[in-house]
């Protein structure tokens, strides 16, 4: 695996409040760090109190201006909450809002149950809905903002036991494509990030052994890929270098459903 | 912003739109670039576009569709620039108007020449030095009428979807080798190609009409494309291959934008 250039980077984020959900770990947190080493002010959201508190600690004691909000963005009422907090912390409104946020458990058909495929959906896709609808009236009032969501590969190529996460995250990419076309007359612009295998703890624990040297190898790219490199492409959508980019998804994924497996 | 610092590049169509807003962002960015285009008078502007603002660049007058030329164009940023990281293919032609049926052979030939046997060649070259290297960045210039009809001639349309198809097959290809290959999908883009469009709806008076289509609606800018391109040349693209990226106000997303009548 190669390591990660830590070249300087503009401040193409200079001042603007960015909300990443799910940001205590893994790629949320790989965002908001890059979010931050552009310029931007970040508010970290995620359910979990404790992994949280530790986050943003750790953010702030490198200087960062990183604040926490504790909420289940499958709550709709929780989130118009935070969004509110946001705007009086931050002191204005919020204009990157970045849809990482995932609850997924992957069963064979005969294993779903109610329970896991509603979590799945109620945070994976009707979350967005909230945390859209949080937002946007905050973006306006600042003339425009960027919205990006996370889809992932298994929305393009199913994998088995993925019926519930595949759904969801096709779900994922049309609610982009319609929040683009909803949302453009304000200046807000909608786009998904498709990502592919990333090597955090959490994605590559999914896969025996086997699976991981087979996909290993049929990869263009040779490698999974790292948190950083997921969080330099919702960079760029986020900034203004992509203010021509509307309701596009963006797969960054190695090269991997390019082919036919 | 010094992404691009040490990268050495190569742009063909140079010379004008798309390209030179490349070359001048690339360079920004600290990139080394080779301006390549079939006009000495344009390719050498933008290369004085760059150093005005202290960016580095070199002009080169070569053909897009001749192999010798690629392979020259190549040595050259070698020679010139000690090496190869990026090459933009982005020269292209919009084709004639002439009806479907009756479109001449020439004519359809002239198209594929210059859209998508230009990109064949840039692969093979740019991706013969880079796969010795270990590593580079091709970017190939497609069009969002690659997806759709109704964006261009048909012969422009079928090129720009051969493109797609080469960036998938060619990323393939250079599977394990650490050299990336993707594509950019500018929508409507004022630049010398498109310019008859944009002068034609300012004679009529219907010039806030232009990209109406488009979820946007608005055109785009050459800088707009250019930021794309210097994110795929770019480490922030490290994880990126085979892909066709959309820059097109977000028409490819939607059907001709309207409200449907509640």
């Amino acid at each position: 695996m190669t390591t990660h250039t830590t070249a300087p980077v503009a401040q193409r984020l200079s001042g603007a409040v960015c909300v990443v959900t799910g940001a205590a770990r893994g790629i949320g947190l790989a965002i908001a760090e890059r979010f931050a080493a552009e310029g931007g002010r970040v508010a970290c959201f995620d359910v979990g109190a404790a992994r949280l508190e530790a986050t943003v600690a750790g953010l702030v004691a490198r200087g960062i201006e990183a604040r926490g909000y504790v909420a289940d963005v499958g709550r709709r009422d929780a989130v118009a909450d935070a969004f509110d907090a946001v705007a009086r912390d931050f002191g204005g409104p919020v204009g990157v809002l970045v849809n990482n946020a995932v609850w997924a458990r992957f069963q064979p058909l005969e294993e779903v149950d109610e329970e896991s495929a509603g979590r799945m959906f109620d945070v994976g896709l009707k979350g967005l809905i909230w945390t859209t609808q949080a937002a946007a009236p905050q973006m306006k009032r600042r003339g425009g903002g960027a919205i990006v969501n996370l889809s992932s590969t298994s929305a393009l190529q199913a994998l088995t036991h993925s019926i519930a996460y595949a759904a969801m995250k096709a779900g994922v990419l049309g609610l982009t494509r319609a929040s683009a076309v909803e949302l453009s007359p304000h200046g807000i612009r909608v786009n998904a990030i498709v990502p592919g295998m990333v090597g955090t703890p959490a994605s590559v624990g999914k896969f025996d052994e086997a699976t991981v040297t087979a996909r290993l190898a049929a990869m263009p790219l040779g490698r999974f890929g790292e948190p950083q490199e997921i969080a330099s492409v919702a960079a760029f959508l986020a900034s203004d270098d992509s203010r021509y980019v509307q309701g596009a998804e963006i797969v960054a994924d190695g090269g991997w459903t390019i082919a036919t497996r | 912003m010094n992404r691009l610092e040490g990268k050495r590049v190569v742009i063909t169509g140079a010379g004008s739109g798309i390209g030179r807003a490349s070359a001048q962002r690339m360079a920004r960015e600290g990139a080394a670039v080779l301006v390549v285009g079939r006009s000495a008078g344009n390719t050498e502007e933008t290369v004085a576009l760059v150093r005005a603002e202290g960016g580095r660049a070199e002009a080169m007058v070569a053909d897009a569709t001749a192999e010798a030329s690629v392979e020259a164009m190549v040595a050259r940023c070698v020679a010139e620039f000690g090496g190869l990281d990026v090459f933009f293919a982005n020269a292209a032609t919009p084709g004639t108007n002439t009806p479907l049926l009756e479109q001449s052979v020439d004519e359809w030939n002239d198209v594929w020449r210059v859209n998508i046997l230009s990109c064949f060649l840039a692969v093979k070259h740019a991706g013969r030095h880079m796969t010795q290297q270990g590593s580079g960045s091709i970017i190939l210039t497609s069009s969002a009428a690659s997806l759709r009809a109704n964006a261009g001639a048909v012969s422009y349309s079928a090129s720009k979807a051969a493109v797609n198809s080469l960036v998938q097959t060619a990323a393939n290809a250079f599977t394990g080798t650490g050299v990336r290959v993707n594509a950019i999908l500018p929508g409507l883009v004022e630049t010398q190609m498109t310019r008859k469009v944009f002068e034609q709806a300012r004679e009529r008076g219907v010039e806030a009409r232009i990209g109406h289509m488009t979820p946007m609606k608005r055109a785009g800018r050459p800088e707009e494309i250019a930021a794309m391109a210097a994110f795929l040349a770019s480490d922030d693209s490290s994880f990126v291959t085979g892909q066709w990226y959309a820059v097109d106000g977000g028409v490819s997303s939607t059907h001709p934008h309207g409200r449907i009548a509640l």
